[in-house]
Formats: structure tokens, sequence, C-alpha cells
């Protein structure tokens, strides 16, 4: 089955937060959460001599995604298609998924009594009904969200980096991080400006899970970090648990300083 | 920002919850009667429909997701040119508006002192007859001038302009002369038509953006086609004194001191002219005036304008090189406003005249498909009455030269307060807040005191609905019909993909209802909604069933003269008017001329105003789903000039001009020249009957002087002066008192 894939253009985005807005609706995100954010390099340079630029940021789909491989219920699970999925009604709310992604994407919604963990699921359901694209890809004015198979997105990343190299800096953000995801960027400027976090600096609980979930002691490594109540559920939800994949890139480190 | 509710919430309610002022029960919206009659939803109430945003006036075509009778999403429609599948963030939150906790959904009738908000619910009948015979006492006592009517550009304007024709009123307020009066009047004084259409093709490679801010006021398509433009390697060179999301899109930004715009676009007719750049058999075959054109603008050169705009003489040089080098592929944008100065007109004709002196017509720009309905079917109806009172807003007696459709809102406003030439006594507004877009808010409420009576129609209990005597509460545009919009060779439809909530009714029903009570019914001869459609298809021979399934009806255009017929321009002279004797004769200079603009005392900033993406003007704030992703309202200082001033981002400061005073904290940024400060308008609402945007933000409103462009009549609303002052957070708590109007 071909995999789905996103080109986000940090070139094209001017921040109108359409994106935002239209995920918010489609997938009834409640008012205080957010599945999509936008990264922002603030305003640098002197005056007149100006730079900004943003890009929406959400879920990148890894291929081997370091949530997936935490979650202890299942709750969060990876399609043929390359979408990782989130069940509300598995999860238990223990976050480990949150500790365990390397790019901040799963977001706990604190405000609730039973919180449950919000991110981006590709629109799985709109894909279902036969739109053809995301509700972020579908709203863009400007084409900065580009939706297509996994192979034409990185195609098309490499293809508009070598037809206009002094309009992007060589490095598909995406491409290569945490092992290669679905969602791949292109930017004019260092996604180290633009407030991502780069794969060099992140010291992200994920390679703590990761070296953990190796040597075969995922609970007892997570439940140190989480606490008691979390093996408790985590060991009633273990019927569901799923196979531990072996992620690339362990040692990779990633600055968490997301400018939101 | 302020307390939200979520969608998942309100949908499990049943969209019981309402707000402080939205009286009555919001009922659950059923499946739209049409829809299911022409099988668009299924018994279940599910399926998609295809209408038009309004949340801007650019209106998008959207398709509309609708499950168990419920409106859950809008996409933008592929086939629609405005929007071509895409949407912007407005369009995305559109249901937001119809889903408002805070509609209004039963007439309301003032029950306190106006601005006290308090009101009980009426029926429709009557709401109704209590409007008609105060319009009719106001008319017997004072004549039909004594009342005045304002509405905002949207779709059901003509029956607006039928009621208050019919009515035989000539005070007629739009929202344009806080826009673009300058723009329209520019572009009639020289072509002849009130906007040119630009074409984004793919030989466009030079786009000059005076202020025209297209990332950030956003026109989907258009915003779309500037997008990929630059992403083609097309030039583009952007004039605004602030660092806008466009500046940084541009190629080339130039931060141009405030009201010099027009000294900026003089020096390049010079160069252009001087060293003749120009395309000169378009010239000869298509213009007039060019002698005196030329006459005037030759001691406008580069060195003389360099000083003014901030801007060194050879970047105007070069500039206006590249734009010649391009022609016909260049386009200097007439924007609507950035800095708009009393000597905005001269700026708009100098850029329309670029335009003309390289040729591009035809190629970049060219006749707007317009929006008349000239093909469409109307209902008949009877000649207006005459009207031989003056206006109040001075057209033409004051303003020769504007429009009558557009008029100069301001002044009507500032004529109601003196009384002069005589007092109006009552205000009919639709779907508008003057007491937020006017500048100088106080007195636009002291204009308010002097009137017997105000009636307003929105869906939300607005501001200026907070000051009134009847609110009528319209239905949302998802919920209602409206006449359609011809646009190129399709007229397009609005049509309810819900039904309306509570008791909301269309502007076609209110009007018409209005009409009868007031004995002008035979101005509104159609039974109801459809019937009005019907009426408007009849010579399209189109069945409104077809319309309503695909959103639109063919509406074959009229053939386009071609370039190879001979060219007529809808001008005096059939020509391009570089030098305009209508202008002439009536006092004005007939080419563009320099006219200094005022500048900021030492200690003073020009005040900025400007559009952000995630709302539009003053009616969208209260937005859930908009105010959820927009930007504190905070008031743009450049960073020296914040550090002069020992100011940090958050610092609350008290901002004072000529009228008003405000409290808003400080966004300390390298993006706007030092000179000005910037902050977004629309916040600081008076209205406590808006749950979601009571309380954020500062009204820029209450800062704006009055000055009125005397050849366009467009209101200068950068030429407002501020003072900046650090205040304590102690000192940043609410300071207006509550403002009730008379006893």
């Amino acid at each position: 089955m071909a995999k789905y894939g996103f080109l986000i253009d940090a070139s094209r985005c001017i921040d109108c937060r359409a994106c935002l807005v239209a995920c918010s609706v489609e997938n009834n995100v409640p008012m205080k959460s957010t599945r999509i954010w936008i990264k922002d390099s603030g305003v640098t340079g002197e005056f007149p001599n100006l730079e900004r630029y943003t890009a929406p940021f959400h879920c990148m789909h890894c291929i081997d995604p370091s949530c997936v491989s935490a979650c202890t219920v299942g709750a969060l699970q990876k399609n043929e298609d390359g979408i990782i999925t989130y069940d509300n009604e598995a999860c238990i709310g223990c976050r480990y998924c949150m500790y365990a992604c390397p790019f901040e994407v799963p977001h706990f919604e604190w405000s609730k009594q039973f919180a449950l963990i919000t991110k981006c699921d590709l629109c799985v359901s709109r894909l279902a009904e036969g739109q053809k694209e995301p509700a972020c890809a579908a709203t863009c004015p400007t084409d900065a969200i580009q939706f297509g198979s996994r192979g034409d997105m990185l195609a098309m990343a490499h293809e508009r980096i070598r037809s206009q190299p002094e309009r992007y800096v060589e490095h598909i953000f995406g491409e290569h991080e945490n092992g290669g995801t679905s969602t791949f960027y292109i930017s004019p400027v260092s996604f180290d400006q633009l407030g991502f976090p780069t794969a060099e600096t992140t010291d992200s609980p994920a390679h703590f899970n990761r070296i953990a979930t190796e040597e075969g002691t995922p609970i007892i490594a997570a439940g140190a970090a989480i606490g008691m109540t979390g093996i408790y559920l985590a060991l009633e939800h273990n019927g569901k648990k799923q196979a531990v994949r072996k992620t690339e890139h362990a040692e990779d480190k990633h600055d968490t300083a997301g400018k939101e | 920002m302020t307390k939200t509710i979520s969608r998942r919430d309100f949908l499990k309610l049943g969209a019981a919850s309402v707000g402080a002022f939205a009286v009555g029960q919001m009922l659950p919206p059923m499946v739209a009667k049409a829809a299911k009659e022409s099988g668009l939803i299924n018994a279940a109430g599910n399926g998609y429909i295809s209408t038009m945003c309004e949340m801007c006036v650019w209106r998008c075509g959207v398709i509309a997701k609708i499950v168990e009778g419920r409106v859950v999403k809008l996409d933008g429609n592929p086939e629609h040119p405005h929007s071509r599948g895409n949407l912007c963030p407005r369009g995305q939150s559109g249901l937001m508006n119809t889903y408002d906790p805070d509609r209004v959904l039963t007439p309301l009738i003032r029950v306190g002192k106006r601005g006290e908000g308090k009101f009980r619910q009426a029926s429709w009948e009557e709401a109704l007859d209590l409007v008609a015979s105060k319009m009719t006492e106001i008319k017997t006592k004072y004549g039909a001038e004594a009342m005045v009517f304002s509405s905002t550009h949207n779709l059901s304007q003509p029956l607006f302009e039928n009621l208050l024709y019919a009515f035989g009123s000539p005070n007629y307020g739009t929202q344009r002369s806080l826009c673009f009066n300058a723009m329209i009047v520019a572009n009639t004084m020289t072509y002849g038509m009130e906007e040119p259409a630009r074409i984004y093709d793919d030989k466009l490679k030079y786009i000059l953006l005076t202020g025209r801010n297209l990332f950030e006021a956003i026109s989907t398509s258009e915003t779309s086609d500037l997008s990929r433009a630059i992403d083609r390697g097309a030039k583009v060179v952007y004039l605004d004194p602030r660092y806008t999301k466009t500046a940084s899109k541009a190629t080339e930004w130039l931060p141009i001191k405030p009201g010099n715009d027009l000294a900026f676009h003089l020096a390049l007719l010079n160069v252009i002219i001087g060293e003749k750049l120009y395309n000169r058999a378009f010239v000869e075959k298509n213009t007039i005036g060019f002698d005196e054109l030329k006459k005037e603008v030759s001691k406008y050169t580069p060195d003389w304008a360099a000083p003014l705009t901030g801007i060194p003489a050879e970047t105007i040089t070069r500039i206006a090189h590249e734009f010649a080098d391009a022609a016909p592929h260049a386009l200097a944008h007439n924007g609507w406003r950035t800095s708009n100065f009393i000597n905005s007109f001269h700026t708009q004709r100098a850029i329309t005249i670029l335009n003309a002196l390289i040729g591009n017509w035809d190629v970049v720009l060219t006749e707007a498909g317009g929006e008349e309905s000239g093909k469409l079917g109307a209902p008949s109806q009877p000649p207006y009455p005459r009207v031989s009172a003056l206006r109040l807003d001075g057209v033409p007696w004051k303003y020769p030269v504007v429009p009558f459709k557009i008029g100069v809102f301001q002044e009507m406003r500032d004529n109601i307060v003196s009384g002069e030439p005589y007092q109006a006594h009552g205000w009919f507004i639709s779907r508008q807040n003057p007491v937020m877009s006017l500048p100088d808010r106080e007195k636009t409420l002291k204009a308010f005191a002097k009137l017997d009576f105000i009636v307003t129609v929105d869906i939300i209990l607005n501001d200026t609905a907070w000051f009134s005597d009847v609110v009528l509460p319209e239905a949302s545009y998802l919920e209602r019909y409206d006449p359609l919009l011809p646009f190129g060779d399709k007229a397009f439809l609005r049509q309810p993909v819900i039904e309306p909530q509570g008791e909301a009714k269309s502007a076609l029903w209110i009007y018409k209802q209005l009409g009868e009570r007031l004995g002008l019914g035979d101005f509104f001869q159609y039974t109801d909604e459809e019937d009005y459609l019907r009426q408007q298809l009849a010579p399209l021979g189109v069945s409104l069933e077809e319309v309503k399934t695909k959103g639109y009806a063919e509406s074959p255009e009229t053939p386009h003269a071609g370039e190879s017929a001979e060219k007529s321009w809808n001008t005096p002279s059939g020509k391009i008017e570089l030098f305009s004797d209508t202008l002439a004769k009536v006092g004005f200079s007939g080419v563009p001329t320099w006219e200094e603009p005022p500048q900021p005392a030492e200690d003073q900033f020009y005040l900025l105003t400007g559009k952000v993406a995630q709302s539009t003007q003053f009616g969208t704030q209260n937005n859930q789903l908009l105010n959820k992703y927009s930007d504190e309202p905070r008031l743009w200082i450049n960073t020296q000039v914040a550090a002069k001033l020992d100011l940090a981002t958050d610092d609350w400061v008290e901002v004072t001009s000529e009228v008003g005073q405000i409290h808003i904290p400080v966004l300390v940024t390298q993006a706007i020249r030092s000179d000005c400060v910037f902050m977004t308008p629309g916040y600081g609402h008076l209205s406590k009957g808006l749950t979601t945007a009571f309380g954020i933000g500062a009204s820029d409103s209450v800062l704006h002087v009055t000055y009125t462009d005397p050849i366009s009549g467009g209101q200068a609303l950068s030429q407002t002066f501020v003072t900046v002052k650090k205040v304590d957070d102690a000192s940043s708590a609410e300071t207006l008192k509550p403002l009730y109007l008379g006893e």
C-alpha cells in the first residue's frame, strides 16, 4: 500500500493559520487544544534588513514511531498507509508517548479530568470519506502544505531544493530525523532557527525510552519516570501492547525549545 | 483568550447554551428544507451543499458538509474562482459565526438606557411594527431625509438600497470611505471604472505593492496568485512602514515614511516619462493629457522624493527602470490602503497612471467581469421618489467627484452631530458596526445621542446593536438565501445549508416586511427568497433547482471587445485620462500633484492600523475559532524607541491622540519604523453581548482623528498622531467608564 506524505514549505507559509482552524473544525478539536502549531523564526536581523519565516508543525508520522513503541496499550498505532492513529478509547492517559516523541507532538489535555492526548491523525476519517487531502493541506491558500504519496513528496522536496538552491537550505527535515518520517519540511533558514526540534541537539526522553525498551524493560523504565499509577494502568491494558520497534538514530539529540 | 466552549461541547448540548443577551432558546438547527427538497441532503440529514462565504467581501465558494442537520465543516469550492478549493482562516471558521452562543435569536427592543445592554425579546410583528412606525413618524415630522441608512458591501445591498431610495432618503453610508474611496475614485477618474481586474499569468514578472498586505489582508485567490508569482520568481517590491508577512515574502521591502507614497510614485512617473521609458504607442492611442502630466511630474525627481520617502534616489530610479523593463508584464497594484492620508487620491491616481504609461492593459489589468447584475432578471418596481434634500455626507455639494453609491460615511456622522444642513433623527444600520469602524468613537456615540431612533440588523449584538433601540436578528450566511452574485460567466448562489436558528430571518425577508409596513410593498415584488431568485434566473432559462445543486448558473458573458477592436473608455473623453478635466473643472488638479502630508510632532508617532489574517474589520473577533488562533492584540513599537522609553514586550502604555486615549500592552519589534506604532483594529469592544471578544484589547477608533481627503472623501486613517507613555500594570485595568447615552 502506498504511504502518505506531506511536504511543507516554509518559504511559502504566510502564517495565516487557515490550517490550524481547518484542523480544529475537521477534527472537532476542543477550543483549548490544538493539533497544529506555528513554528516561527521570529523577526531577525537589523531594521530594515529583516527576515521572518514560519511553518505549520504537526505530527511527523514517523516510519518508526517512538510514540507507538512507547504506548503500552496500543492506543497509538501505525497504519499500513503510514498514518499514526490514536484511539482515545484505548488511551489511559499515561503520557509515555509525550515523553517518547522527539518532536513534542502529542499534547496532553491538562484541563480535562480524564485527560487524553491530542495529535494529528492525518484526517484519517476525512480521507476515508473519499476526500483527497487532510483539512490543512486542502485549505492552504499558498500551497505551503502539500499532500500525496510519501515518495512523491520526498521527490518534490529534492526537486525544489535542486531547482532553487538559493531559496532553500540543503536539508529536508523529516528525511532522516528519528529514522525518517512521512512529513517533509523544506525551508530558507535552518530548522534550528525556525524553532524545530533539531536532530543534533535534542535530549529526548525517547532516547532514554528507546534504550530502555531495547533492553526489554520498557515498563520499569517508563514507570520510573511516571509513577506507580502508570504501571498499574499499563499492566491492566497490556493485552493490547504493541511490539516494540527498533528505532534508528537512537543517539540523536533534539532541542526541545519550540517556539509556539 | 477568554471563555470558550468547545465545538464538541456545543454539539453535545444541542447548542442550548446562549450568550448573555442572546435571549430565547437556541433551537437545534434543522436540515435546510430547501436542501432536503433538492436531494442535496439525505433523510438522515447528511450531505454536501455548495454556497458562498461571507466572512469578508471576497465571497469564496464553499462546500458545506452537513451531518445530521448540522454544518460541521466548510471547504473551498474548487469550481469557484475566488476560492479554487482553498479558504482562509476566516472562511474555515465560518460555522462558528453561525453557532456563536452570542447569536441574537429573536428581535430585541431596548428597555434600559442606550449602552446599558438591557433589552426585551419581541415578536417580529411587534418589532417590525415599531420600526415602521418610528420611521414613518420621523418622515412625517422631519422629512424622509431625517432618516439615515448605512450598510456594508453585501449581496442583499440592492434590497437595502431599495428600502432607502423608496423611503426617499438621500442619506446612505457605506464603509468605503473608511477603506478605499481614494482607489475607486482614482480609477473612475482615470479608466472610467471602479477597479480593473488583475491578471496574474505566468508572464507577470514585476509587482509593485503599495501597502497591499495580501498575505494578511487575504483575498484567497489573489493571495494564492501572489504566492505563486513569488514562487515563479516574479519580483515583488513592497512599500509599507511595517514589516508585515507580505514584506517577509517580498523580494524587496521599502519601509517608506507614511504619507509619502505619493512622492515615491510621482518620482517613478518622473523617471519613466523623463527617460522615455513609457509605451509611446499605447499612450498616444489610448490616453489624453500626457503633456500636462509630463509638465507636472518633471519637478518630482528621485532626488526630491528621497528625503520625503526615506528611500534613496538611486533605489527609486532603479525601480522605475525595472518596472518599465518588465513592461507590459508589470503591475503597480492599487492596494486598498496603507498609509491613507489626505493626499491619497493623488497617490492612487499616480499608481493607475503608472500602469497606463507602460501599456499593461489587457495584459496585466483588464475590465473586471463586474458584479453588475445586467444579465439577471429582477422583480419589477415603480420608479423611486424624487429626492431634493441635500445629502448629509456632502456629496456632491462638498465632495463633487465622490460617487453617490460610495459617499463619505464619516462626514455623514459629523453632520448628524452638527445638525447641519439639517438634523437627522433616525439611523437604520444593517450588517455594519459604525461604533467601531468610524474614526473617533466618542463622536459616533455623540451622533447616536442626537437620534430619536436607531435600528440595527445583525446576527450578534455588535457594539452598534448594543446602543440601538431595536435589534433585528438576521439569519447567518449559512442559514439564508441572498441575491445571486454574477461573476465572469457564472452567477453564484448563496443558499441556506441549515435552517435559521431561533427567529432569525434573511435580509430579503426583513426588507420586504418593512417595505410593506411602510407602504412601499411595490418595491418588493417577490413572495419569498426563492421567488426572488427565480425572477433573477428567468432571463438565463436556468431553474433554481439546478443552481442549488451546482451552486451557480451559467450566464454567458457579453463578448469582450478584444484588443483589435477600437477600445473606448467610460470617461468623458473616451480615453484613459492622465489629465482629468472633470477634476480640473471642480477646482482640483487635473494631474497628480504633490501635497505635503502633515507630520507628527517630535514626541508623537504615526498610528498605523491594518489587517490580520484572523479577523475581518470589526465583526469577527467574537468567533471562538478565530479567537483561538489570534495573537494577543498589542501595540507594535520599534526596538530602539522602546529602549529609550524603557519598554519591554507586554509592558502597558497609555496611547493618546487628539480625540482619545487607550491602554494597551506593547510588542517590542524591529518590524516597524521608529516613527510609527501599529495596532490591530477591531478590539476593545463595548458590547458585553460579545462574550468572547469583550475585554480583549483596545479600540483604534477611540484614537483615530477624522480627516477627510477633499477629493475622494476617504478617511485619512494613518494621519492620526499619538504619544506613548509607560504606565503601571495597575492602571492597565479597564479605564473606560460605562457609556450610557441619554437618560
